[in-house]
């Protein structure tokens, strides 16, 4: 086993290391997240050096790479303070690279190349969170337009990306049983009259908005289809685990920082005249953190090792996501346990890893979603 | 316009451990592109960017120089192909035995226009190698540029001298060192660095640049960090001129 990265990796992410010294420092990462504002000035950066098309075929101008150095990257942005949605991109725009027509790619790489979110993920409404197939919102034909009615919800990014990737059922066909035949994308521009969007407050990801978005007889045209009417979750699939060990990469990153972070403070610390960290309950911490720690990275880069290898990770990729967001959590609990009563101020980062952090124990597929669907699967292998 | 840029490889400064004895130990340093010389870099490629050319890289050294993440580090900062002088003569070079290994390493590279150096090494700083590197060259030699435009066969170079800035019309061929100022250094993309693993690399040794046998002239004898010393635990109170001149009398006597 090959533990190392490769020169080019490691160049990689000295060059990110140099950006994010430039363009994500911690008082900048503070700044935004106190008044709730998009990290501009860090993403900016980031387009500039070429990493919103990393991982973007080459026929769209981008820089193909493996899935373990889009990993890396994830990792390294979180492990150095950053925030999670900054990177990765390059992932959610498959689905449109593959099955969208030749305006909506250009729509999409237009974006894309400017550093800004191209659109809006339009699944989970309020009665359709880890179920799907509850999707309720509409399309309807009528004179030769197509028109959406429906609500959705936890919209990341529905104040800023010029688009919605939107799933919807057909109108004419509400009582249709089967659910994987049942949806079709719709290429629904924001601007579009209609559509009433809305911010929610959540108890963390500040500089990041999540909104309830409202479509009220939006009008598009037959052209906005994306793929084939009633494959939408079919093309959904395509490219879930790894947007799925993205997360958990993140996640990780996240961990690390809360980390390194207590670490240093169990050393500095004075408490009973020596530094806490002689203290062998902050011993105990520290070494279940890092074990949790070299668990997730495992899981992670093993299961990135597999994509990369074409092997299955339907059973990796969910425990990797599942283990991460838990794992994650925890050591960010331990560490702020470390900091005592600074680690709960928000003069440390460790409370905003803190709040942050929880959330992927909830969005893209919840614990009890992954165990879901690892737990079948793996039973099934001793069938 | 043809472009040596001149680079040196460093420890990196946090890395470098003092030792009890005062010593410094470089043993769990990782080893970089000296900061200074990405300005040089980064200037060379602003030139060629602006008025055509090519940009090569030239370093020389001990086997430091063989680390391949270095190598490709550099030329995905930009330069088309990179000229190495490696010889273990070349441990600890001092600033004339480097010049001269670059002077006789640009001679063999043949045809330029413009060498840049940054205005020192990271490590020592001792700012001599451009200096005489131009002088062995016998071309025209300028240091602390913060500002280079192309014109023609020639270059208009700034200076910041104190407040006012000297404007310098030099002709080419010449030596430059640059400061800081002169630019920020890009930051490579993936495209660079993949880019970088297939831009040729020509290395030689100290006979191949027809310098055999050369030695350094001056030896090293320690290099010894600063004695520790005791927190002087004084504190002034207050913002009056008078706590002021005492605070800057007592700093004056310790340093006197």
């Amino acid at each position: 086993m090959d533990f190392r990265l490769t020169e080019e990796q490691e160049l990689l992410l000295e060059s990110l290391r140099e950006i994010m010294a430039r363009d994500c420092t911690e008082e900048y990462m503070k700044e935004c997240n106190e008044k709730g504002e998009y990290p501009t000035r860090f993403i900016n950066a980031l387009s500039e050096n070429g990493f919103g098309l990393l991982g973007v075929p080459e026929e769209h101008d981008g820089t193909p790479v493996d899935t373990m150095t889009m990993m890396l990257v994830a990792e390294e942005i979180t492990k150095n303070g950053g925030p999670h949605f900054a990177f990765g991109q390059a992932l959610s725009i498959v689905d449109m690279l593959e099955f969208g027509s030749e305006e909506q790619i250009a729509d999409t790489m237009r974006a894309v190349k400017a550093g800004e979110v191209a659109f809006v993920l339009g699944f989970t409404e309020p009665q359709a969170g880890s179920d799907s197939s509850a999707i309720a919102t509409t399309y309807t034909r009528k004179n030769g337009k197509v028109y959406i009615n429906g609500h959705k919800t936890f919209m990341s990014n529905a104040l800023r990306a010029p688009y919605m990737l939107c799933m919807a059922r057909n109108a004419d066909d509400a009582g249709n049983p089967d659910k994987m035949n049942a949806f079709s994308m719709w290429w629904v521009p924001m601007s579009a009259p209609g559509i009433k969007v809305e911010r929610l407050h959540k108890i963390g990801w500040h500089m990041m908005d999540t909104c309830e978005v409202y479509l009220e007889n939006v009008e598009i045209e037959e052209k906005d289809l994306v793929g084939v009417e009633g494959n939408g979750f079919k093309q959904v699939l395509i490219n879930f685990e790894v947007e799925r060990l993205l997360m958990a990469a993140s996640v990780l990153g996240m961990a690390e920082c809360a980390f390194e972070d207590a670490a240093r403070y169990a050393n500095q610390r004075v408490q009973f005249g020596k530094p806490i960290g002689t203290f062998q309950l902050i011993q105990e911490k520290i070494t279940y953190m890092k074990i949790k720690i070299e668990n997730m990275r495992n899981m992670v880069y093993r299961c990135a090792w597999e994509i990369d290898n074409k092997m299955p990770v339907q059973i990796s990729s969910a425990l990797a996501k599942l283990y991460c967001a838990q794992s994650s959590f925890e050591v960010i609990d331990d560490a702020m346990q470390i900091m005592g009563g600074i680690g709960y101020t928000t003069d440390t980062r460790i409370s905003r890893l803190w709040l942050d952090s929880r959330v992927f124990r909830i969005g893209g597929g919840t614990d009890e979603v992954m165990i879901h669907a690892a737990g079948r699967a793996i039973l099934k292998q001793y069938k | 316009m043809n472009i040596i840029t001149c680079y040196k490889i460093v420890p990196e400064e946090q890395d470098i451990v003092v030792l009890p004895d005062r010593s410094l130990s470089f043993a769990r340093a990782e080893w970089k592109i000296g900061q200074y010389d990405l300005n040089a870099i980064e200037a060379g490629m602003q030139i060629v960017e602006a008025a055509g050319g090519k940009v090569s890289a030239l370093s020389v050294g001990d086997k430091q120089l063989e680390n391949s993440k270095l190598k490709k580090g550099v030329l995905s900062r930009g330069p088309e192909d990179l000229y190495l002088v490696m010889d273990e003569q070349l441990e600890n070079s001092d600033t004339f035995l480097t010049a001269q290994v670059l002077t006789a390493a640009i001679r063999k590279i043949g045809e330029f226009d413009l060498v840049i150096c940054g205005e020192g090494s990271s490590d020592l700083y001792a700012q001599q190698v451009g200096a005489q590197l131009g002088e062995m060259l016998n071309i025209p030699t300028i240091n602390g540029i913060s500002k280079i435009t192309p014109e023609g066969n020639k270059i208009i170079a700034e200076r910041t001298l104190g407040n006012e800035i000297e404007v310098l019309e030099i002709s080419l061929p010449a030596v430059v060192s640059v400061t800081t100022d002169i630019n920020l250094p890009r930051i490579p993309s993936m495209k660079n660095i993949l880019a970088a693993g297939k831009k040729p690399i020509i290395e030689w040794d100290l006979s191949a640049v027809g310098l055999q046998g050369v030695t350094k002239q001056t030896e090293v004898i320690s290099t010894l960090a600063p004695e520790n010393v005791e927190r002087k635990k004084v504190i002034f109170e207050g913002e009056s001129e008078e706590v002021i001149q005492k605070l800057f009398e007592s700093i004056r006597k310790e340093l006197l």
